[in-house]
């Protein structure tokens, strides 16, 4: 009863606010940052966007990550779709696209070179589908290997350019007592498919592999067994059980000194920045000998937001401006201020608003040649889910990086 | 005035069970209808249509070794279960009400009954802890009586599913104790007496008194646990996950990463299909070896 008043009562307000400004036009934005900071980071920018366009109105609606994941996949597929809204690049954005109610840029971007150029160049692509550009990049992120520094040190050890650099490394450390030398925690499988993503991209030919990737290839290059066991290998060196460790405690691992080496995302560098007691760097991961993949790619996917073209032409308009607010220098200058999101609008990062150690982050992505994306999303789930239940299982010696490959195949086929 | 009268006494008790029937139609038995019917489909949550394959997912399911997997954890659950759930609790029921431990009888059942208060979902990330590999306390005290490699609990694809099933049974013995001790205690003291006048010892009262007494009782927990054990969803999906890889995975959680993570809402409605039909056999089977209603 109460939220029906509650309901009432809003539409009552909606009405009477569309009475007095009848000329003003209202876009529908939906986004995942229910949770603060976020939530007042960009709020305070709407009301800014707002004061500075009397005639626009945005009327928000906010859920966290998992329910926002299938409430837009819902809301995209109907009329109700809204007139902005948050995607992650890879096969979510594709699936997005396929509802055909999401608007291609590439005319606005043509029209708008200036804010084409504002834009960090590698974060483009993975919003494009079909040769199309469907969403743009807000928020960057990479994946590395996170290692104590101050250990580094005093050991002596350098950072590995090469897999067998890696091993060394890794034999190195057991060798000064650790026998742990990589933390590692694949309770909840999505931390195996960053392992096999980033290795898989190292090795196996890039074009074989988008093609399998979307679906359209068999997973037969052999390339795939060998990274799967080089996989297994790197195995040796983690955290023992590792299917038993969480992601959360495989990083308090590292923190607390457990394990000189970690592969985490960079923007969970805002976790280690209040207990870290040791200086810390990181590391792309290295490149594999004899490996097709271009090793200079950073496995880490940018989010970006997406508007609907099925809106009148004036809240298409106003949507367009308002998403170049939020996604200008300005608006990601804020977003890293207040969240730790890294922007990836160029000249919104610097020491005003990240420590050193997301410079350096910033600083690896930027080197990057361009983001390979999470495996997880850049193909069918079916594929992945194959890819990360073997890697469980390869782990445990329960399985070999050919019965995981024939699930794969298998898994790939059944989708066909 | 008469026949009026007649006509309201027709109509009332419809009208009295109508939001209750309206209720389980529609959420009861038109989505279970519905759900045979999406079986013969193949679709995603996203697209707006969905083509239809016929007995297509029926075919997969039966190949799909993942099902088998799932199958066999079940039936783990259910074999320890029942044996635990139903066999020790009443055990243990009829301990708690005998002589011997009528003074501590009150305690011991308040502590079995505990943990049945706490959420599953707790449960699970609670025993998460108890399970870790590295800080847990089965590990630590292995550790401590010299134990060189523990299991790794969760983490092995052999230990995994028997991990849920403990802490199953953990949580929900002390409910089927208590629907035991409820029943004993509306046992006829004479009976007792009477055998014991007989020279009957604790292990004949128990046997020809008790266990006949309780049957009805008997028949409820044995429904309920094994129609829990072939719906168990909860304490696995929090514990594990089904993983590693899908060693620990029972019918309710594939059908579950089916329809939403992998995104095959037909087949994970054949999965639910074949769910249905094992748990009505058991229960119909169960119904029959018991003769439930139709008591002495």
């Amino acid at each position: 009863m109460k939220k029906l008043a509650l309901a009432l009562a809003l539409v009552l307000c909606l009405t009477a606010c569309s009475l007095a400004f009848a000329d003003q036009v209202t876009v529908k934005f939906f986004h995942r940052w229910p949770n603060e900071p976020k939530l007042s980071y960009l709020n305070g920018l709407i009301a800014e966007f707002e004061a500075a366009n009397p005639d626009i109105k945005i009327e928000t609606d906010q859920v966290l990550n998992d329910s926002y994941k299938e409430k837009i996949r819902v809301l995209v597929s109907t009329d109700d779709i809204p007139d902005v809204f948050m995607s992650w690049s890879g096969s979510f954005a594709t699936n997005l696209v396929k509802s055909g109610r999401v608007q291609e840029w590439d005319e606005i971007l043509a029209a708008d070179p200036e804010f084409k150029d504002s834009i960090v160049e590698s974060q483009w692509p993975p919003f494009q589908i079909n040769g199309k550009q469907y969403g743009v990049p807000w928020s960057m992120d990479g994946k590395a290997f996170f290692y104590n520094k101050d250990l580094f040190n005093e050991l002596g050890l350098e950072v590995p350019t090469t897999l067998n650099g890696l091993y060394e490394l890794c034999e190195a450390l057991k060798a000064a007592g650790y026998e742990e030398p990589i933390s590692a925690g694949f309770s909840a499988p999505w931390a195996v498919s960053h392992y096999l993503g980033t290795i898989c991209q190292r090795v196996v030919d890039p074009e074989i592999l988008a093609k399998d990737y979307a679906g359209e290839g068999d997973f037969t290059d052999p390339g795939y067994i060998e990274a799967l066991n080089i996989f297994k290998k790197l195995g040796e060196y983690m955290t023992k059980d590792p299917n038993s460790v969480d992601h959360e405690f495989a990083r308090n691992a590292f923190i607390f000194g457990e394990s000189p080496m970690v592969y985490l995302q960079l923007g969970e560098c805002k976790y280690l920045r209040d207990d870290i007691e040791f200086d810390y760097g990181f590391f792309n991961f290295p490149a594999v000998e004899g490996g097709k993949g271009d090793p200079g790619q950073l496995t880490g996917a940018p989010e970006g937001m997406m508007i609907s073209n099925v809106a009148a032409p004036e809240v298409q308009e106003a949507a367009i401006k308002f998403v170049k607010f939020i996604i200008s220098q300005h608006g990601g200058y804020e977003m890293t201020k207040q969240t730790g999101e890294l922007s990836c609008v160029k000249g919104a990062l610097d020491e005003t608003n990240l420590d050193a150690k997301q410079l350096e982050a910033v600083d690896l992505i930027l080197k990057s040649t361009e983001p390979a994306l999470w495996q997880d999303n850049v193909t069918d789930a079916v594929i992945a889910d194959a890819f990360m239940a073997g890697g469980q299982l390869l782990l445990t010696g329960d399985k070999t990086a050919e019965d995981v490959m024939k699930d794969v195949q298998a898994a790939a086929a059944s989708i066909k | 005035m008469q026949s009026r009268r007649a006509g309201m006494n027709v109509m009332t008790p419809y009208v009295y069970v109508l939001p209750c029937v309206i209720l389980l139609g529609v959420f009861v038995y038109i989505p279970l209808v519905a759900n045979f019917y999406y079986s013969a489909f193949s679709f995603s949550a996203l697209s707006p249509t969905k083509s239809f394959v016929g007995l297509q997912n029926y075919k997969t399911l039966v190949s799909d070794p993942v099902v088998g997997t799932a199958l066999i954890n079940n039936i783990w659950y259910c074999i320890i279960s029942v044996a635990i759930q139903v066999l020790l609790a009443l055990v243990i029921a009829s301990l708690l009400e005998d002589k011997l431990f009528s003074k501590i009888s009150t305690v011991l059942r308040t502590t079995y009954f505990l943990p049945v208060l706490i959420s599953m979902t707790v449960v699970a990330l609670l025993f998460s802890f108890v399970y870790h590999p590295k800080i847990g306390l089965i590990n630590a005290a292995l550790k401590f009586f010299g134990m060189k490699n523990p299991p790794a609990w969760t983490g092995d694809p052999k230990t995994a599913i028997f991990s849920a099933i403990i802490m199953s049974q953990w949580h929900s013995t002390g409910y089927t104790t208590m629907l035991f001790i409820v029943a004993i205690q509306g046992i006829s003291e004479d009976l007792y007496e009477a055998a014991e006048i007989d020279g009957a010892n604790r292990l004949q009262r128990f046997w020809h008194i008790t266990v006949p007494q309780v049957r009805e009782m008997m028949f409820v927990t044995m429904v309920t646990t094994v129609t829990g054990a072939f719906l168990v969803f909860n304490d696995v999906y929090i514990l594990t996950q089904g993983g590693p890889g899908n060693a620990s995975t029972t019918l309710a959680v594939y059908m579950y990463r089916n329809a939403f993570n992998l995104d095959k809402m037909g087949y994970a409605s054949t999965i639910a299909v074949v769910m249905l039909i094992i748990c009505m056999a058991l229960a119909i089977i169960q119904n029959t070896a018991f003769r439930s209603g139709k008591g002495d």
